[in-house]
């Protein structure tokens, strides 16, 4: 599903993110990418989305050579991930319907087919009673649910998320965590997930590759994150 | 299919009414500025008018010598003058003519009576052509190619004051047109200013719109329609303005400026069109105005 293989990046101003990537991440896998601030995990998000190209090395997601894409071709190969970002990304002047209804409209669904599957996407974030509220009108937890519904709505095979508890209180990263859980079991879409949360990590236990200073230092399949010397 | 042209329209009126403020400014930007296109419009089109006017009425009186009055010359005469390029008329005016003419100039019956001996055989005027050109800058030469022709004796038109009068005219036409394009492109690069910092407003939308898989075009539709709009209801005011500036001013003046020679284009004939203009010019600044600053912001994320 994703593979990144020898992946190098280092951006125009000098700054080396990224030295010699290697992973590979299954179909129907949940996998976390976890490191502390500046390990190289933003970048990682930013190539796997098409937002930057690597400097070296190939990274594919579902077959598709996401370096090689044109500008105008980016938003349609992102019509196959679904990425949930830590600052949420909700347009500020749609509600919260249209907001999850205008990712289905960029790839032409009928209006009817629009509507149900927004409905249905609503209800598995637990949001049934907020259709017509503005994101501003919500609380981080229930945005982030929003963004999740998004993101999962056209059925994509990978979600993407970026510190999606980023900015969320324990309780309501339990919520969006118990979340992706149920979309990574029932819909058995791939999840790849960047935290520097160890709690969430060692709670829900997954598969943790852990990142620092750009390199792969680690992992760990059984999950569960060992402190490293410092 | 329906959708693609239905949702861009829905998108842009909404995006108008969600982003009031920022549309209002922009859409004020769009006013001051159709007011000056404007106000230039209507004065370059009336110096215009003027000049038109003048070249029209400027002519030039051939006067025929008295031993060449016989009309087998004077077709030849009338033949020639037709025959110099820049000629649009002649007309033929005898003597009995030019003295009938002389004597109305006269308001008193006493004045008529005393000139009556000169009637008939002693007419002492002159058979003349009057020739009009189809272009006042050409009128000294055209001027000098009759005078030349065998049989006429003199020729008179305004002078060097007529042409004068005609070239600064026409300068005041040309300035004015140049003038208002300048302005006019100024104009139309403060719009475009003004409609990028309502879209700069909104770049983290654009990029969060690619972020979901919406292709360049789908996001820059409904942007053209709010420029569109912008742009139309910036005219508005300037064309209600124009409308009855226009036509009191017209009613103000009496349909001319400080003499006859300089008429006003009648309201009924003219502004119709220039209402037209002023929406259109709106719609279309507009329209430029948010095709750059979107196509400048889709590019600003990859």
């Amino acid at each position: 599903m994703i593979e990144c293989s020898h992946v190098y990046k280092k951006y125009k101003n000098g700054v080396n993110a990224l030295y010699d990537i290697n992973f590979k991440v299954e179909q129907g896998e949940f996998v976390y990418i976890i490191g502390p601030t500046g390990s190289g995990k933003s970048t990682l998000i930013k190539l796997l989305d098409g937002e930057e190209i690597a400097t070296k090395g190939k990274v594919s997601v579902v077959g598709i050579d996401v370096g090689k894409l044109s500008h105008s071709k980016v938003p349609v190969y992102r019509r196959n991930i679904g990425v949930v970002f830590q600052d949420f990304k909700l347009l500020p002047s749609k509600t919260v319907f249209e907001n999850i209804a205008y990712a289905l409209e960029v790839i032409n669904l009928p209006k009817s087919l629009i509507r149900r599957r927004v409905r249905s996407v609503m209800n598995l974030v637990g949001l049934d009673e907020k259709g017509n509220s503005f994101p501003r009108e919500l609380s981080g937890g229930q945005q982030q649910r929003v963004a999740v519904a998004r993101a999962i709505a056209n059925r994509p095979k990978v979600l993407i998320a970026d510190e999606p508890t980023g900015n969320l209180d324990p309780s309501m990263s339990d919520e969006v965590m118990n979340l992706l859980d149920k979309i990574n079991r029932e819909y058995g879409t791939t999840i790849l997930m960047v935290t520097h949360d160890l709690t969430i990590v060692n709670k829900h236990r997954k598969r943790t590759v852990v990142l620092e200073h750009g390199h792969i230092v680690a992992d760990l399949k059984e999950g569960g994150y060992v402190q490293h010397d410092q | 299919m329906i959708n693609r042209i239905w949702r861009p329209i829905k998108e842009g009126f909404l995006g108008v009414f969600r982003h009031g403020a920022m549309s209002v400014s922009a859409a004020v930007a769009v006013t001051l500025t159709l007011i000056i296109i404007s106000l230039f419009m209507m004065f370059t089109m009336n110096v215009s008018q003027f000049t038109q006017g003048i070249e029209q009425s400027v002519q030039i009186s051939a006067i025929v010598g008295y031993d060449h009055e016989t009309a087998q010359e004077e077709d030849r005469i009338s033949l020639a003058i037709q025959g110099i390029e820049g000629v649009d008329t002649v007309t033929y005016s005898s003597k009995a003519d030019e003295f009938q003419y002389y004597l109305n100039s006269f308001s008193d019956e006493k004045t008529r009576e005393a000139f009556k001996p000169f009637e008939g055989d002693n007419n002492p005027m002159h058979d003349a052509f009057y020739v009009t050109v189809k272009d006042g800058t050409a009128l000294e030469s055209v001027a000098s190619q009759i005078a030349a022709i065998d049989g006429i004796d003199t020729v008179n038109f305004g002078g060097s004051s007529a042409i004068t009068l005609i070239s600064m005219l026409r300068s005041i036409r040309y300035g004015g047109g140049a003038l208002a394009l300048a302005l006019s492109l100024l104009a139309i690069f403060l719009i475009q200013n003004t409609i990028k910092l309502t879209i700069m407003a909104r770049a983290d939308e654009i990029a969060i719109m690619r972020n979901v898989g919406a292709r360049n075009g789908f996001i820059r539709a409904p942007f053209l329609v709010e420029g569109i709009i912008i742009g139309a209801l910036g005219a508005v005011i300037p064309i209600i303005l124009t409308w009855y500036g226009y036509t009191s001013a017209y009613n103000l003046t009496g349909g001319y400026l400080v003499s006859q020679m300089f008429k006003l284009i009648p309201p009924a004939q003219f502004l119709k069109n220039a209402c037209w203009t002023i929406l259109l010019i709106g719609v279309v600044v507009g329209l430029i105005g948010s095709f750059l600053s979107v196509t400048k912001y889709l590019r600003w994320k990859r």
